[in-house]
């Protein structure tokens, strides 16, 4: 790292509505450095991040990005000009082909007389994802077709394929798992050598690990940076959150416990080849972690047990009653909380009161002839709106407007709401930041306690080894191994199976 | 070995949480900035929402003022012309009205023109062959009805999109009410009109529109499936894991909308005792542009209200009477209006959608 300052951004202010996403920020980012950004949600970073990277323009303030003055109208332009931003959310288009999405817009210098030489096209992109060093990716899929995993890491050869001289990251790790996660490592390495990576992540020993200097937001504002010198995680994590945090992060016994009762059965699960002979039991008051290595299975695993899988064959049966779609699922109290938040478990352009009112409408109606009225289902919604400390205007606020942390609340509330009594959440704190982080695992720990049954599938073994009674390993679609929740659980031993 | 509580943060509390040296004087700077700008930004988004939730109503104020000027310049009998608007308005608003169930699930019927024309024929063979206009509106409503919900079926049976199958549906629709007229042996249906005289007035009229328009408000705003519906439009695989089913919804949504295109038709052969095959032909388009000016999002959703079927209809009424006086005896007259009502659709939309962009950004 240099110290030669290669983007500067002053006075900076962004609002969207009545929420002020930036306050007045300056922002200093060096050649030659990864610079972690870290804050809650909604602190301002992807805000910050899309103004720099052209997705929107700031309200006021300037930017000087080598030497000269900084303002791309478009994300386009702004590549083309030397900063481009791997989203958090995904950004590829599934209609079209991997190939076609690495070269968005720019397929004409493959095209001759108007015909598109698609053979050279497949072959540079096959290139692009090498040089990530992905591979085994058909580039002539549609992005569609790939796992989410895969879709960020086109999305990061399509970025670095422009040879920028700022890479923004937003978010991204969490959508990856240890592999995906390794290569994007080292792809920042290595751009270290040619100019300078934003970081934006929510796991703070990633932050620390990665990163040269830290820049904690808050609330729209910039509280601090670190240099790694100084880096330290409970100063970090008091300038993030602003307060002291106290208590446990995970729960707090080393034991196993449940109940007797059988509240999910799956038997012998077969679908393609992502599950082989899967079965697995879930009693009462458990929760079961689910980890492995991307494409283990375990994704599908967690559509299967909700009957949103077409299974080849095998059963679930929850509390006597075989599971064979999602209505089934849901009239016999089971909900699901998806990876991919926006897209499977929120209806974005709806209020937060729609929202969590969704799987509850006829609870809300029942004793009422079905007639829903504006009173009890505000009664409805007003309990989870505050028992999850969900941060909004009101219950009519759009869900779009919300950050991360206050979605994924909401997709909580709508399941606690009505009484869900097995619960399958698959990375149910992908993309949100410490402080919500602790406020789902208590509410999961809650819930264990009130009896529910929870099926935890994860990408982070901190997080499965800290919640879960039994963890189930995954591996090329079967249950490989089984450990028991107890003091001395190892992870090195756990990760060798998932290998 | 693991740590099972590895982030135990109690001890945490001695730590500066705002270790920047900012001046005082900058901080009150900033905050009273803060504070302004925050109150900026709430006042332009009330407006913005208020201005959202005004425009269809504007657009029809501006429409009757435009009616009541070119009908009064051009010596146009008013009382007349008003009563032409509310019949063409009335079954415009009650098929508009049923259709928005359809639309609120981001889906589209192009086949109610053609279903509305084949449930007034029935309508009127079952009226010459009995004599009853209880059986004519039962002939009506059930024709529509059973139309509608060969669509949705199909598309159940088949998943296909329900769009796919009104587009089969409309030309099935078209043959058989080309096979219909040929029954009577012309080129038309005539129905004895003066059985009619006595219910073809405005009373029944509103209140046929009353009715269905109450039943269908409770239906979309105070029942779980009118909510459902907007969670589909506003996201299905979202609703399909929260337990929707979308099948039988889509199915729901049909039936309404086929009353609604029942209610139409009956209407239609009250007002408009000859049918011929293109009777009815721009209903289906009416609707959509119908729809479209009373406010509703195209692609449905938790924005769509019924409402907007109410105004749209009127309003669509009012700018097809103010184009037929203006070009009243002018040549191409009929293709002109059409021509203004697709550059004023298609400028509705546009407006719609540029400001429905700017809402939706990343944080």
């Amino acid at each position: 790292m240099t110290n030669d300052v290669v983007l500067t951004v002053t006075d900076m202010s962004k609002s969207f509505g009545v929420v002020r996403a930036l306050k007045n920020v300056d922002f200093e980012l060096r050649d030659g450095e990864i610079h972690g950004l870290i804050g809650e949600n909604g602190s301002g970073k992807s805000t910050l991040t899309s103004i720099i990277a052209g997705s929107q323009p700031a309200d006021s303030g300037t930017m000087i990005f080598e030497g000269g003055p900084w303002a791309p109208a478009t994300v386009n332009e702004s590549l083309a000009n030397g900063i481009g931003m791997v989203v958090q959310e995904s950004g590829t288009v599934p209609g079209i082909t991997v190939a076609e999405n690495l070269f968005l817009g720019e397929t004409g210098q493959f095209s001759r007389l108007g015909i598109v030489n698609r053979r050279a096209m497949y072959a540079k992109a096959a290139a692009a994802l090498e040089a990530i060093g992905v591979e085994g990716v058909n580039p002539a899929i549609p992005a569609g077709a790939c796992d989410f995993q895969t879709r960020k890491l086109v999305e990061l050869a399509r970025v670095m394929m422009y040879e920028p001289k700022v890479v923004v990251i937003d978010e991204t790790t969490t959508a990856l798992a240890q592999d995906g996660r390794d290569l994007l490592y080292k792809a920042m390495d290595a751009h270290k050598t040619r100019g300078a990576v934003v970081f934006i992540s929510h796991d703070l020993d990633e932050i620390m690990s990665v990163c040269d200097r830290l820049t904690v937001l808050r609330d729209g504002d910039i509280i601090c940076t670190f240099d790694k010198e100084d880096f330290d995680e409970g100063a970090i994590r008091a300038a993030m959150i602003g307060r002291s945090m106290e208590g446990h992060y995970y729960r707090e016994d080393n034991k196993a416990t449940s109940n007797d009762e059988v509240w999910l059965s799956a038997t012998g699960l077969n679908l393609e080849d992502k599950l082989k002979d899967v079965s697995i039991e879930v009693r009462s008051g458990e929760i079961i972690g689910i980890g492995g290595l991307s494409h283990c299975g375990m994704h599908e695993l967690g559509k299967a047990l909700f009957g949103a899988a077409p299974l080849e064959s095998g059963e679930v049966v929850s509390r006597g009653v075989k599971i064979t779609n999602e209505r089934r699922a849901v009239r016999h109290s089971l909900g699901y909380v998806s990876k991919d938040r926006d897209t499977e478990s929120l209806s974005l352009a709806a209020s937060i009161r729609d929202n969590i009112a969704s799987a509850g409408l006829r609870l809300i109606g029942k004793g009422r002839g079905g007639l829903i009225t504006k009173g009890a289902e505000n009664a409805y919604v007003q309990e989870p709106i505050d028992t999850l400390e969900i941060k909004a205007p009101g219950a009519g606020t759009i869900v779009s407007t919300l950050s991360g942390g206050n979605k994924q609340k909401v997709v909580f509330g709508k399941w606690i709401a009505c009484g869900t009594e097995v619960l399958i959440l698959d990375c149910p704190t992908r993309g949100v930041d410490v402080g919500v982080k602790q406020a789902m695992y208590r509410l999961m720990t809650q819930l264990k306690d009130e009896g529910k049954a929870m099926v935890l599938i994860s990408e982070e073994m901190t997080e499965l080894m800290g919640m879960s009674d039994r963890l189930l390993i995954m591996k090329d679609g079967r249950v490989v191994r089984e450990f028991e929740r107890n003091a001395d659980l190892n992870e090195m031993e756990i990760i060798e199976c998932m290998i | 070995m693991h740590d099972l509580n590895p982030t135990d943060v109690s001890k945490e509390t001695d730590v500066p949480v705002d270790t920047r040296n900012d001046a005082t004087a900058k901080a009150a700077d900033k905050a009273e900035s803060t504070a302004k700008a925050e109150a900026k930004a709430a006042s332009k988004a009330r407006r913005s929402k208020l201005f959202a939730d005004l425009a269809p109503l504007i657009g029809l104020a501006v429409l009757a003022i435009a009616f009541v000027v070119v009908g009064t310049s051009s010596g146009t009998n008013m009382s007349y012309a008003l009563e032409t608007l509310i019949n063409q308005s009335v079954i415009i608003v009650i098929i508009a009205t049923g259709a928005i169930f359809i639309f609120a699930m981001g889906s589209f019927d192009i086949s109610l023109g053609a279903s509305t024309l084949v449930a007034a024929m029935v309508a009127g063979l079952v009226h010459n062959a009995t004599g009853s206009l209880w059986l004519m509106l039962g002939a009506a409503v059930l024709t529509a009805v059973v139309t509608s919900l060969i669509s949705a079926t199909l598309a159940a049976v088949f998943n296909l999109p329900v769009f796919v199958t009104t587009v089969a549906m409309l030309s099935v629709l078209g043959a058989v009410a080309s096979a219909l007229v040929q029954t009577t042996g012309g080129a038309q249906i005539r129905v004895d009109r003066s059985f009619a005289r006595e219910y073809d007035t405005l009373t029944v009229k509103l209140i046929v529109a009353a009715v269905f328009i109450a039943l269908c408000v409770f239906l979309f705003n105070y029942t779980r499936l009118g909510r459902v519906e907007k969670l589909i439009g506003g996201n299905p695989i979202t609703a399909k894991l929260t337990g929707v089913s979308m099948k039988l919804t889509a199915i729901a949504a049909f039936g309404i909308a086929g009353l609604g295109v029942g209610l139409g038709a009956f209407l239609t052969v009250l007002r408009t005792p000859t049918l011929t095959v293109t009777s009815a032909s721009d209903i289906g388009m009416n609707i959509l542009v119908a729809m479209v000016f009373g406010g509703m999002v195209i692609s449905g959703g938790p924005r769509s209200r019924i409402y907007a079927a109410i105004i749209g209809g009127i309003s669509m009424a009012l700018l097809n009477q103010t184009m037929a006086i203006m070009l009243q005896g002018m040549a191409g007259g009929a293709g002109i209006a059409q021509m203004v009502r697709a550059v004023l659709f298609l400028a509705v939309v546009w407006l719609a959608a540029s400001g429905f962009r700017t809402k939706v950004l990343p944080r």
